[in-house]
């Protein structure tokens, strides 16, 4: 896989909403896991798989993304050869009306100069371990036009439906029908938004759309070609989450602080390790009254007072006396002395001055803007 | 090449036999410091601080850990296209082919490589101390001074300049004698180990050096009393900020637990001076229920479920429940099990502590066959890196633990 693959994310997705966590930058950078962006493991993925060439699609809050990202070269993306390719919208559109299959077309001049013959398509918000090489066999011993990788899912609440896409596979793993957000839900096979497929396939199929006004990769391009090519299923089996909101969004982070969670993700050996960009900071420092229990603390934070059940992003201050519990706090953030933070996202930089009391809801968290001075 | 005002050399290839078991398989600068760092990143961060951009790391002792560390110099911004970071081990010509003799002689043999870059001027420094230093100033003194060599020094308690490279300097700050290791010191200017030379003027007594047979080839004793005698004009350059020799394991570990100080001496959280190093790309630690963590430093990778106080905690360090490590510099990978009790160490990079072990105890009955305080002073216990240690032993404090002790 390693030299025959290129690697292309979409940096947004039309159907993820994460309010004010993406007012100012890509769905691709909103941070996650003490030190991370929801970027990194799809990237990371790809990377520990040994594709050594990424394409990523931007639309115009790209800002944050490409200060993330920079050369790749903590990726180990910045080759002579390969490497990273932030690929610039098309600033003829909204970017509000650009679907999957544009932001393809857009990167065609891209597609066609990479040497590579296959391309893993991806989503950048599902967040999982998945390392690409059995895809890439399914594929190949198949004969495959197109393979699509899900994982098998439980009932899922109604209100969810309208997120997933349900596959029905055959014993042979062929997939044999589509159903798009349904409203019923008579399928478990559920659709991770990844798909391999030749090159020069997807560029015949984009082009096909697109001369055809169709524009919308999983209706236009996959379920209307379920009858003319040979489209397989590829299982993945593992912990996976889809960040499309802000439930899922506290949703995975909380579950970083589950221990098989942490070891699946982030690997107990060095070859899968997830990568992001290096800031060089300190370690934590511990006051000598801090308390400090189930949470995920990042570096560079100088926690002096109590916290419980959160995920703290690096350079974070906790002052004396401050109790925060069931929070997500970005990076540089401060909560200064006895303050009172519960079921809070607070995005970078953010500054609680002494003695304020933020108290959100467990199923509704309360979120406080970037720089935000409280 | 393209020339260069200043290059930078960082004698790295010290045995650092002080450092015991610490030092038994790699060279003393790549020793890991501060929960994140390695001896060092030190003098790297402060050359990219100081705006010098090409460097030289003589290695000779144990030098494969410190090649990898260093690889192509990316984490200190030194993958350059003109000039870097090189790392330059003794190397064999037409002629002949030898160990560096001393740190005088480890320049010379490398003569040809910093004269590449065609440098005014050249900083010597040596890879086993812990300070943030601007070299830039010191350059800028080193020129307005006119001088031929500029010496970094550092006030020193009277009672310790014994232990030192001393400078007498008259009112000028110019070095009027150098007296290594004064009985009866006659100033408290210690040497830092941190030299500006006039790369023309050194290069000329580096290869007079050579040739004298009874030299030890080495800047101390040799080259700065012999530019002294001749005349040169040497100034001493004041710094007066923490600098630290890590070269005893009591050192290492005092300097360690500084950092701990309610007001540390030296403030490695510096965003302006951010100490650079190799990022192990670990995810963030995390803190359990049963875990309590007061006064100390912890880093990526860490799981702690039992008790930690006042102590460094390196990457990818595991405590498990009951464990208590107190006092303690745990270095990368370490793992302590349950219920283990760690006390005043240093526990080296990978090293196994089983269940309900106690290291560095007074308790009676304590094994003792480890205890060495040549190495370990002031009842600070050693674990050497990778050894592991069976459930339920117990290691007297002042050991230094170097080979596992097995079921």
């Amino acid at each position: 896989m390693h030299n025959s693959t290129l690697g292309l994310i979409f940096s947004e997705n039309p159907e993820a909403n994460l309010g004010d966590l993406t007012n100012l930058r890509a769905l691709a950078a909103v941070p996650v896991g003490g030190r991370y962006r929801i970027i990194d493991f799809i990237l990371s993925n790809m990377v520990n798989t040994g594709i050594a060439n990424v394409g990523i699609t931007t639309t115009s809050k790209m800002q944050s993304l490409t200060d993330h990202l920079g050369t790749g070269k903590d990726w180990d993306l910045a080759r002579k050869q390969n490497g990273l390719f932030i690929l610039p919208h098309n600033e003829a559109y909204d970017s509000n009306e650009q679907y999957g299959v544009d932001y393809i077309y857009n990167a065609f001049s891209y597609l066609r100069r990479s040497r590579q013959d296959y391309v893993l398509v991806s989503d950048c918000n599902t967040i999982c371990n998945l390392t690409y090489e059995d895809v890439e066999k399914l594929h190949m011993e198949k004969d495959a036009d197109i393979t699509m990788v899900y994982k098998k899912v439980g009932k899922v609440e109604d209100s969810r439906l309208k997120r997933h896409i349900f596959l029905d596979v055959d014993e042979d793993g062929r997939v044999t029908d589509m159903q798009l957000y349904p409203t019923v839900q008579k399928l478990n096979n559920s659709y991770m938004h990844m798909f391999y497929i030749k090159k020069s396939l997807l560029l015949e199929l984009v082009g096909d759309c697109i001369a055809h006004g169709k524009h919308k990769l999983n209706a236009d391009l996959l379920m209307s070609n379920i009858d003319k090519l040979k489209i397989y299923a590829y299982e993945f089996v593992g912990y996976s989450k889809t960040i499309d909101n802000i439930k899922t969004y506290f949703g995975f982070n909380l579950d970083l602080l589950k221990k098989d969670v942490r070891d699946e993700l982030f690997g107990t050996k060095d070859d899968d390790r997830i990568y992001t960009k290096v800031k060089d900071t300190v370690p934590t420092r511990y006051g000598k009254d801090s308390s400090v229990t189930n949470s995920i603390i990042a570096d560079g934070c100088v926690i002096e007072g109590t916290v419980k059940n959160c995920i703290i992003f690096r350079g974070v201050k906790i002052g004396e006396g401050a109790v925060v519990e069931n929070s997500i706090i970005m990076q540089n953030s401060q909560i200064m002395e006895n303050c009172l933070v519960e079921n809070a996202i607070f995005d970078k930089e953010v500054i609680l001055r002494e003695g304020k009391k933020l108290v959100g809801q467990e199923t509704y968290p309360v979120i406080i803007g970037k720089r935000v001075v409280v | 090449m393209k020339a260069k005002e200043c290059v930078a050399m960082i004698l790295a290839g010290g045995q650092g036999s002080r450092l015991g078991a610490l030092t038994k398989k790699v060279a003393k600068p790549a020793v890991p410091f501060g929960g994140k760092y390695r001896i060092i990143d030190f003098p790297l961060s402060n050359c990219t601080h100081s705006g010098i951009d090409t460097v030289g790391v003589l290695t000779q002792y144990q030098p494969l850990e410190l090649n990898t560390y260093i690889g192509s110099g990316q984490p200190w911004d030194l993958d350059r296209k003109d000039g870097g970071v090189f790392v330059l081990p003794p190397y064999v010509s037409a002629e002949k082919g030898e160990w560096y003799k001393g740190t005088a002689n480890a320049i010379y043999q490398n003569i040809g490589f910093v004269d590449q870059f065609d440098p005014e001027y050249v900083v010597i420094l040596s890879g086993d101390h812990i300070y943030k230093m601007d070299y830039a100033k010191m350059l800028k003194a080193h020129k307005k001074a006119n001088a031929d060599a500029t010496i970094a020094v550092i006030e020193v308690p009277w009672d310790e300049a014994s232990r030192f490279g001393i400078m007498n300097t008259d009112e000028n700050l110019e070095i009027v004698e150098f007296e290594e290791k004064p009985k009866k010191p006659k100033s408290n200017l210690a040497s830092m180990g941190v030299y500006v030379f006039t790369w023309k003027v050194l290069k000329k007594y580096l290869i007079e050096d050579e040739k004298d047979v009874n030299s030890d080839n080495d800047f101390g004793k040799n080259i700065i009393p012999k530019m002294l005698e001749n005349g040169k004009k040497l100034m001493a350059h004041r710094f007066d900020g923490y600098w630290k020799d890590v070269g005893t394991i009591q050192s290492l570990w005092d300097a360690n637990m500084e950092l701990l100080d309610d007001a540390p001496a030296m403030n490695i959280s510096d965003k302006d001076w951010r100490i650079f190093s190799k990022n192990p790309a670990k995810p963030p630690h995390y803190i359990s229920n049963t875990a309590v963590v007061k006064n100390c430093y912890i880093t990526e990778g860490c799981e702690i479920d039992g008790v930690v106080e006042h102590s460094i905690l390196s990457e990818g360090v595991v405590v498990e429940e009951g464990a208590k490590v107190i006092d303690s510099v745990i270095l990368p990978g370490a793992y302590i099990s349950r219920d283990a009790v760690i006390k005043k160490a240093i526990v080296g990079t990978g090293a196994v502590i089983g269940k309900n072990v106690r290291i560095g105890t007074e308790e009676i009955g304590a094994m003792e066959d480890f205890v060495n305080t040549k190495i370990c002073a002031a009842d600070i216990t050693l674990v050497a890196p990778e050894v592991k240690i069976k459930d339920g032993v117990a290691i007297a404090k002042n050991s230094m633990v170097t080979k596992s002790i097995k079921a």
